[in-house]
């Protein structure tokens, strides 16, 4: 018997930071998945016997919505091998807009002075201040950063249309034929824009987009979830909508042809997620888009709980917006792969609908006794457990190892931002643009993870009930287990919201610190 | 930082920084320590195999088993050949009484000594796909299963199927792992490995039919890697499974020209999915009464909780994490579905050749978590295996337990000469006559004659009436046995039920009772020889 005990080999790896991109998945692994979320949906449907009519309706308007999501991934990523043709001659003038609106002093510098060393011939750089209108402290100290590194910076007097506003008023004074948009913490790469303007040498393109890494990702379990989340947008699904020409303005880090943005009346005013309905309109009028999948630019993640809390926020009811609004099925000019699309980014908001209604399953039955189905939970997991771990391998692979469970536990906890952004899109209420803050606020948020806090106290005292009822039934002894696995994905968010996030000292300087009570005193404060 | 002064007369491997421990000395070190861990983990099943398990009552099929394995070694192939397996097990067994003995635990001993080779196998060829330490888990995974522990104290063939499984996906890791040979001594190594390869597969195809999943699942690992095997496999898979083809096909002919087989199949009944879950439950937490069963099955959301929780940056994929869980999910999943569309085969004890790749598995699955977390899954499975093995034990409703020994003396203590034991089925006569001394008559029902050629009478419940007056002739009191429902169990209780005073009942192990029924008042004159004759029946004393 051999056993030399050898070094052990290497099976764990860690992963460099750009891998994320360096995606591509078997198409048979991805064909049998996708067979095995028809299949389970077919059974459940059709073929279980239902239980409680109420309960099995929204257990399948569910399904569906899973389906959908499914299908919609499943194609996406089904060749992530896609490159558009680069003319790496062509060479205009590109204008490079830094929108600002109070955010620190130093962090603005550095962006800029990053945007300054551009490897481009052919470039001028903007400040694009919004401070004066946003009645934030700092506006003037802005202008005078651009004065001393030699830069424009254009001061916003006229109020409206939040960071939108800003870059449609800057459209009116600058004059190249494209603008390379960075938000304020965005530090681009020396090669940003050779990187990407080559791609205009097509006349048909009209923005280029690039990823959105967070440098902070590794400051607090914050920052890296949300990074977490990002890896697989910018991964293998923007790789994805890249083959479709279905790629869509992300707010930063992009190149705009100026020409088209101007066809559509510039960045779209009337929504909280100016970026995205901004690109469904240029993509209506016939240009075409591009997504680079290379890490030009580096920014930063928000840092505490209410930041990301509002950041989600914003993007969900801007998101919504589109399906309740602008729904891209009905819209004129879209090819069917780009109708898709929108809607399935668009829609992905509405999953908090859902994961309401799965958590909420077993509670319903801990208290009442009534199941959307009337069979062995065993035949349940016959049909689910192959599908979810198809689902899940896929993710895996698919994201190449990226995606975690942290990523995929605040996706799924945030499930009271989006189903609060879809009440306020359906009651009307007005949303203000708010920037995602680029401090860390001091605080106690636990008020934000309330309704998961619920449901812990709530499914504790189910089972409880549930067991004095009916005793250590298979029913019982399922749905605590369900119950328990909507906790366990629940407490990485409970966590971030009670915990103070901690930062490493490397980082405190660079990211800065401010109260709550300051951050509360901001006119754009939206939280909802 | 401190100055590491190397000293040039020294070999590197006894170079040491100050203070430290010298790379070889480590290696050493870490050598007698795995030995250690191994031998303590074989240690284990010895323990409970002494003083739990091989004091277990006959079970039926090892009864058989006994039975088959009792003849010359020719006449073994043909008795074989009427059952549903294949004969090298038996063989084996032939030899191994030959030179150890024939009593219970002495042949139990057999399947015990592959279980504990089985356990530095499954070691080996965690290490060599993966890497030690999950080598380590999961041969500890296989000391503490319940499962594999129950088989390793049966006189079947079951741990032979375990060890030469994971011999055989051991040669066939060394040449997926061998990659491209570089000279005249890597081909040599090669050639040894395909020769392993090839002779385990033979006689894994020898020990049971359902080795046959054990090669397919082999297939379809190497159509999707065939790119990273070393060159011209695929010619000598071809070639083994030509060998192969060529090496069962006598064995497939004699048994469809005897066509005896139908005649033993054992009674199977389509599987639902309760039974697919509980074939990978049983793998890990062996057999455990339905309440203990319900609560283990019943949590399996909780397996997707631990899905999720292994979405982590830091493991990737591998072929070999692909391959041993093809080997473990395929073979079940298979037969499940073969069960369903066109014949019931599905039992979970076929398939224990898929519990070391699923051992294997799950080793690299929990290392995929946090350290401290993976510790703690690690330690919670094995105390979770530990407590079910002990359950399983102890616990007197464990399905799969069957007391003929306990029925045997009760038989002794209760039945008189002037009594009859009727049994049925029919065939766990044997293992009940392996224990049986008293005076009484058994028969079965319905009446089988051994020691005519032919399969056992099929039940006639339109005979019944007949074969119990025959049996009651002259008797007072009727032992009624029944075991082993092959459909009709109810139909005879029923018809004693409403034809006889039943005195009493007696339940052994799960579905194993007697009941006594009070047939007659006279005084008798016994003439057991007539009985004999008649009806088959076997007289004792």
């Amino acid at each position: 018997m051999d056993l030399n005990p050898l070094p052990q080999q290497q099976i764990f790896s860690k992963l460099t930071k750009s891998d994320f991109l360096k995606t591509g998945i078997s198409r048979m692994l991805l064909a049998a998945t996708l067979t095995a979320a028809i299949l389970y949906f077919l059974i459940l449907s059709f073929w279980l016997p239902q239980g409680n009519a109420w309960l099995f309706a929204l257990l399948i308007a569910g399904e569906i919505f899973h389906l959908w999501q499914a299908i919609t991934y499943l194609y996406t990523v089904w060749d992530t091998s896609y490159s558009a043709k680069v003319d790496k001659n062509f060479q205009p003038w590109v204008d490079i807009y830094i929108t600002v609106a109070g955010e620190p002093v130093e962090v603005v510098e550095t962006t800029a002075r990053a945007a300054m060393a551009q490897r481009y011939p052919n470039f001028r750089v903007y400040l694009l201040n919004d401070g004066l209108v946003a009645k934030k402290d700092n506006w003037q100290q802005i202008e005078r950063l651009a004065q001393r590194l030699g830069i424009e910076c254009i001061t916003r007097e006229k109020p409206g249309g939040a960071k939108a506003g800003n870059i449609n008023n800057a459209l009116n004074i600058t004059a190249s034929p494209l603008v390379a948009i960075f938000d304020a913490d965005q530090v681009p790469h020396k090669n940003f824009l050779s990187k990407t303007v080559g791609y205009f040498g097509d006349t048909s393109i009209g923005f280029v987009q690039t990823p959105q890494y967070y440098k902070n990702k590794g400051l607090n379990e914050i920052t890296a979830g949300s990074w977490e989340q990002q890896e697989i947008f910018f991964g293998p699904i923007c790789k994805g909508k890249n083959r479709l020409n279905s790629t869509f303005l992300c707010g930063t880090n992009m190149v705009i042809r100026k020409t088209a943005l101007l066809a559509v009346g510039g960045m779209c005013e009337d929504n909280i997620a100016e970026d995205f309905l901004t690109s469904l309109f240029i993509h209506e009028q016939g240009w075409k888009s591009v997504y680079v999948p290379k890490i030009l630019t580096e920014g930063l993640a928000p840092q505490d709980f209410l930041s990301y809390y509002k950041q989600q926020f914003r993007w969900s009811r801007g998101s919504l917006e589109v399906v309740f609004k602008y729904n891209p099925l009905f819209r004129k000019g879209l090819s069917l792969a780009q109708r898709v699309q929108y809607l399935a980014s668009a829609s992905y908001y509405l999953s908090g609908l859902v994961v309401l209604v799965n958590a909420l399953m077993p509670l319903v039955f801990f208290y009442t006794g009534l199941t959307p189905l009337n069979t062995s939970t065993m035949n349940l997991a016959a049909v689910f457990l192959p599908y979810i771990f198809l689902t899940i391998l896929v993710l895996r692979l698919s994201s190449r190892q990226s995606y975690t469970f942290r990523a995929l536990a605040f996706s799924m906890s945030s499930f009271p931002i989006q189903i609060w952004a879809t009440l306020s899109i359906l009651l009307g209420r007005k949303a203000n643009f708010s920037v995602t803050s680029k401090k860390q606020l001091k605080g106690d948020f636990w008020y934000l993870a309330a309704p998961h806090l619920a449901y812990v106290l709530l499914a504790l005292l189910g089972i409880e009930l549930a067991i004095l009822r009916q005793g250590l039934t298979a029913a019982v002894l399922t749905n605590i287990s369900w119950a328990l696995f909507n906790i366990s994905v629940f407490l990485p968010f409970i966590q971030a919201a009670v915990s103070p996030q901690p930062q490493k000292e490397t980082q405190k300087a660079a990211v800065g610190e401010i109260s709550p009570a300051a951050e509360a005193s901001l006119p754009e404060r939206s939280l909802p | 930082m401190d100055t590491i002064i190397k000293n040039p007369a020294l070999p590197l491997a006894e170079q040491k920084p100050s203070g430290q421990m010298p790379v070889a000395r480590t290696f050493a070190r870490q050598k007698f320590l795995t030995k250690i861990l191994l031998a303590s983990f074989m240690l284990l099943p010895v323990l409970i195999s002494y003083f739990f398990l091989s004091q277990q009552s006959l079970r039926l099929d090892e009864a058989q088993s006994l039975w088959q394995s009792s003849h010359s070694p020719i006449r073994i192939f043909y008795v074989v050949a009427q059952d549903v397996h294949v004969p090298l097990y038996n063989l084996l067994l032939h030899f191994w009484q030959f030179l150890f003995g024939n009593s219970v635990p002495q042949t139990r001993f057999f399947s015990l000594a592959l279980l504990l080779a089985a356990i530095p196998m499954v070691y080996l060829l965690g290490k060599t796909a993966l890497n030690r330490n999950i080598g380590l888990f999961a041969a500890l995974l296989v000391a503490v299963s319940p499962f594999l522990n129950w088989y390793g104290n049966e006189i079947r063939m079951y741990s032979l199927m375990t060890f030469i499984t994971v011999l055989n996906q051991y040669f066939y890791i060394k040449i997926f792992k061998f990659r491209k040979t570089r000279g005249f001594d890597d081909q040599y190594r090669l050639q040894k490995l395909w020769w392993g390869y090839g002779l385990s597969a033979l006689a894994g195809i020898y020990s049971h039919y359902f080795f046959a999943f054990v090669l397919l699942s082999e297939a379809i690992f190497y159509f999707f890697y065939r790119q990273q095997f070393p060159d011209k496999s695929l010619k000598k898979f071809a070639a083994v499974a030509l060998i192969l083809l060529a090496a069962i096909a006598p064995w497939i002919y004699y048994v469809y020209r005897l066509g005896m087989i139908g005649d033993s199949t054992p009674l199977l009944y389509r599987p639902t999915t309760i039974n697919l879950f509980n074939t990978l439950t049983q793998f890990l937490f062996g057999f455990q009464d339905d309440h203990l069963n319900t609560i283990i099955v019943s949590l399996w959301p909780v397996s997707i909780l631990f899905l999720f929780l292994a979405l982590r940056k830091n493991s990737k994929i591998t072929p070999e994490t692909t391959f041993f869980f093809l080997s473990a999910i395929f073979p079940v999943i298979t037969a499940f579905i073969i069960s369903i569309a066109i014949r019931p085969l599905f039992l979970t004890r076929y398939l224990i050749l898929a519990a070391p790749s699923l051992f294997i598995f799950l080793g690299w699955f929990l290392d995929i978590y946090p350290k401290k977390i993976s510790l703690s899954f690690k330690a919670l499975l094995v105390a979770a295996m530990l407590t079910t093995l002990a359950a399983q034990i102890a616990n007197a409703d464990t399905p799969v337990k069957e007391d003929y020994k306990s029925v045997a003396q009760y038989l002794d203590a209760q039945a008189a000469p002037q009594d009859a034991i009727a049994i049925s089925a029919p065939f766990t006569i044997y293992p009940i006559e392996y224990y049986y001394k008293g005076p009484a008559i058994m028969s079965t029902l319905p009446f089988w004659d051994r020691y005519r050629t032919g399969p056992i009478p099929a039940f006639a419940e339109s005979q019944l009436p007949q074969q119990v007056d025959q049996l009651k002739n002259g008797h007072q009191k009727i032992f009624l046995v029944l075991s082993y429902d092959q459909g009709y169990e109810s139909k005879i209780k029923n018809y004693f039920d409403i034809h006889f005073e039943k005195l009493s009942e007696k339940k052994f192990s799960p579905d194993l009772n007697i009941y006594v029924y009070r047939v007659g008042y006279n005084n008798i004159s016994l003439d057991n020889s007539k009985a004999v004759q008649n009806f088959g029946i076997m007289a004792r004393n």
